[in-house]
């Protein structure tokens, strides 16, 4: 009789400690005692699909490789999928969905700025800790939300470093041409600020619409100017035909791109002009092109995983962001909750990954988390090559 | 009255919307919230290009004027929401106004094109009047407080929502049964008869872009307190587009269709988040479809299977009084646009 109750005893406390045990790992969204649910969001069709789509897949990528490797602390990530569409609207939507529905436990996410910048009430809202992968708004960042993080550049990073980049090449009069779109103008912003900062004023001030086909107007003008370095705020599109323009006519300034224009291997196809981007240098998120032999290792892993893909440049935002986002939630522990991988993201000190150009460093007061601004050219007949990486404070 | 007729199914559905927050989370708050500010944005449409026949493209301009109206109206001027929010539905208004003005000279493809103009014109304000409207980046917008009633954020705005819409349905419903309905109708079907039985060719365009610049810009006022955030992008061309689709797919003419065509294109779309890449192609299968094989829209199809789903175009005679011609349902009494 003893016996049978004792073996009853023990049967209890057994269901009982299982289900404390599943209790307290259902108590944390997204989490089970074998997995780690993460969510990302950006756009996975349309034009903005670069920023969205790709960088996801190489955060998949990274995914993979930790799981094979036996998971973070004993448990597989899973990542979970949604499309903003770029839309404001549709990224509050997938948001939201993200966090109640798929109930992920953190998010790896934002390709388009506006997008990303207007779904920050919702994030902040549910205290989601979100690991930005690649959109530059500064007001995603900046005042600092608790729980939300960039890895990626932010715009005001990529200004200042414009415009001390120019200054570092002994530039003497400074020009700039932007877009005044969403993208453009959070970019354009604080680049004038940049400028004012320095006492600087820009010799000239000239905008293209992003569908432009003709940039005679405007090289023209910053020839007139006589510019001798051109801080440029263009889509690859755009840049494209102002260089040929400026080819066309004898113009050959300095001249200074952003991550927009982050493949000049690509961007000297598009311009399509023998020696037109022969002084073009421009900031990559990333130390490294997608042919550099150091991403042998990711460029088979993307080219297995998805066919008919080719490693490029916004596969490596995703990877460094993942990495960012595994390390952290490495040192939160195996009891893993919100709390403990905010506070893990907020001690993450010159943490180096595969590919940002300097170590990640994240601190309470300021979670723009990459400052380093990698520079990048590609003279004509010869392959991209990394030329220095810069720190903007 | 049938079991499955338009009034049961309506009031059923207006139950379920007034219960759910109590049991959907907020991704479905959300969503929900969605499609009701978009069945005040298919019926202010639906009135104009349904009902008036006039084929015009400046709603998602008059959804965005709305929007921006009661956000800046908040951010530059500092008024609260409940004072920006109707002082924005009524700037739009004055905008769709104003806009009927040319329309008394222009019909069909030239009018579509002449409020096409409107709306780029209003994207481009949108963009560049950078010291008012804050240019592309956009602007937050103040969170609405619903104090001292005991509801959070979401809650209170959906509830306003939902009574904004069941006020505005049943307006909407009881405008197109009256006089101004069945003039609205006989603008449609042609003006120079409409005139001929003395209908005020002016007075009755001019009312029916009135009518719909202010259902778009209650729902761009809600629209702006729900995002918490207002930008260009969210009043461009697609978002015309899929105003149209909605009137489409539920029934031109037709208020109830106005309803059911925002409701299942909102859900389609949500419902299409698991096609992840795939979304743009079905979502364009289903217009095709719908085109196609329901030209007259959900309501179309309602109409023909399920009986109760009529709209007469004159309210129902009361019981007592001897049943007349006109108190009679007949398909000459629907509105078949």
């Amino acid at each position: 009789m003893a016996v049978k109750q004792g073996v009853q005893l023990a049967v209890i406390s057994l269901l009982a400690s299982v289900a404390i045990a599943q209790t307290s790992a259902a108590q944390v969204p997204g989490v089970t005692a074998d997995t780690i649910r993460i969510g990302s969001f950006g756009a996975l069709t349309g034009p903005g699909y670069l920023y969205g789509k790709l960088p996801m897949n190489g955060i998949e990528a990274v995914f993979d490789e930790v799981n094979a490797a036996g998971g973070v602390n004993g448990r597989k990530l899973q990542l979970v999928r949604e499309d903003d569409r770029c839309d404001p609207a549709a990224a509050i939507g997938a948001v939201k969905k993200l966090i109640s529905e798929d109930n992920v436990f953190a998010l790896i996410g934002g390709g388009c700025s506006n997008a990303t910048f207007a779904a920050r009430d919702a994030l902040d809202e549910a205290k989601i800790p979100l690991v930005v992968m690649a959109s530059v708004h500064d007001g995603i960042t900046t005042p600092v939300s608790p729980t939300i993080f960039s890895a990626a550049l932010t715009s005001t990073i990529e200004s200042e470093a414009q415009l001390l980049y120019a200054i570092s090449q002994k530039a003497k009069r400074i020009a700039v041409i932007s877009m005044r779109d969403a993208w453009g103008r959070a970019r354009y912003t604080p680049l004038m600020e940049a400028f004012k900062k320095r006492g600087i004023t820009p010799v000239a001030d000239e905008e293209m619409a992003p569908d432009a086909n003709d940039a005679t107007a405007q090289v023209l003008r910053l020839k007139a100017a006589n510019a001798d370095a051109v801080l440029i705020v263009l889509y690859p599109k755009p840049a494209a035909i102002f260089m040929r323009d400026a080819q066309k006519l004898g113009y050959k300034p300095l001249a200074i791109g952003q991550t927009g224009i982050a493949d000049p291997a690509a961007f000297e196809e598009q311009v399509g002009s023998p020696g037109a981007t022969a002084l073009f240098r421009t900031i990559s998120m990333v130390r490294y092109t997608p042919e550099d032999p150091a991403m042998d290792k990711w460029r088979k892993a993307i080219e297995t995983k998805f066919s008919g893909d080719r490693l490029s440049v916004f596969n490596l935002f995703g990877i460094g962001s993942a990495q960012v986002m595994v390390e952290a939630l490495k040192r939160a522990g195996r009891d893993l909750t919100r709390e403990k991988l905010v506070a893990a993201l907020n001690h993450l000190t010159n943490f180096p990954t595969d590919v940002y150009g300097a170590g990640i460093t994240c601190t309470e007061t300021d979670h723009r988390c990459n400052k380093a601004p990698v520079w990048i050219a590609k003279e004509p007949g010869k392959p991209v090559r990394v030329l220095e990486v810069t720190k903007v404070e | 009255m049938t079991l499955f007729g338009r009034r049961n199914v309506l009031m059923v559905l207006a139950l379920t919307a007034a219960i759910a927050p109590s049991f959907v989370n907020d991704y479905y708050l959300f969503v929900a919230n969605t499609i009701l500010i978009y069945v005040l944005l298919s019926i202010g449409l639906n009135i104009l290009l349904g009902y008036t026949g006039q084929l015009a493209f400046a709603n998602a301009a008059m959804f965005g004027i709305g929007a921006y109206a009661t956000g800046l109206l908040q951010v530059r001027v500092g008024w609260p929401f409940w004072l920006a929010f109707p002082s924005g539905a009524l700037i739009a208004t004055a905008v769709g106004l104003a806009i009927s003005l040319p329309a008394l000279r222009l019909r069909g493809l030239y009018l579509a094109v002449s409020t096409l103009a409107f709306a780029q014109f209003t994207q481009w304000v949108f963009l560049n009047w950078e010291s008012v409207t804050y240019g592309a980046g956009g602007f937050k917008t103040p969170p609405i407080s619903f104090a001292p009633l005991p509801v959070s954020k979401q809650a209170g705005l959906y509830y306003l929502t939902l009574i904004l819409v069941v006020v505005l349905y049943v307006l909407a419903q009881n405008a197109v049964r009256s006089r101004i309905g069945r003039a609205f109708i006989a603008v449609r079907d042609s003006e120079i008869a409409a005139q001929s039985l003395g209908v005020d060719l002016l007075r009755y365009k001019a009312l029916a872009f009135g009518i719909s610049g202010f259902y778009a810009g209650v729902a761009g006022g809600l629209y702006s307190a729900l995002l918490n955030f207002v930008s260009p992008e969210g009043y461009d061309l697609f978002q015309m587009v899929l105003q149209k689709a909605m009137v489409v797919v539920g029934g031109l003419g037709s208020i109830v269709g106005s309803l059911l065509g925002a409701g299942a294109i909102i859900t389609a779309l949500e419902a299409l988040r698991t096609v992840k890449g795939l979304q743009e192609i079905a979502f364009g299968a289903i217009l095709l479809g719908f085109i196609l094989f329901m030209p007259n829209g959900i309501i179309g199809a309602l109409k023909a299977k399920v009986r109760g789903w009529e709209e007469p175009v004159h309210r129902s005679r009361r019981r007592n009084s001897p049943p007349g011609p006109a108190a009679v349902t007949t398909p000459r009494s629907e509105v078949r646009p």
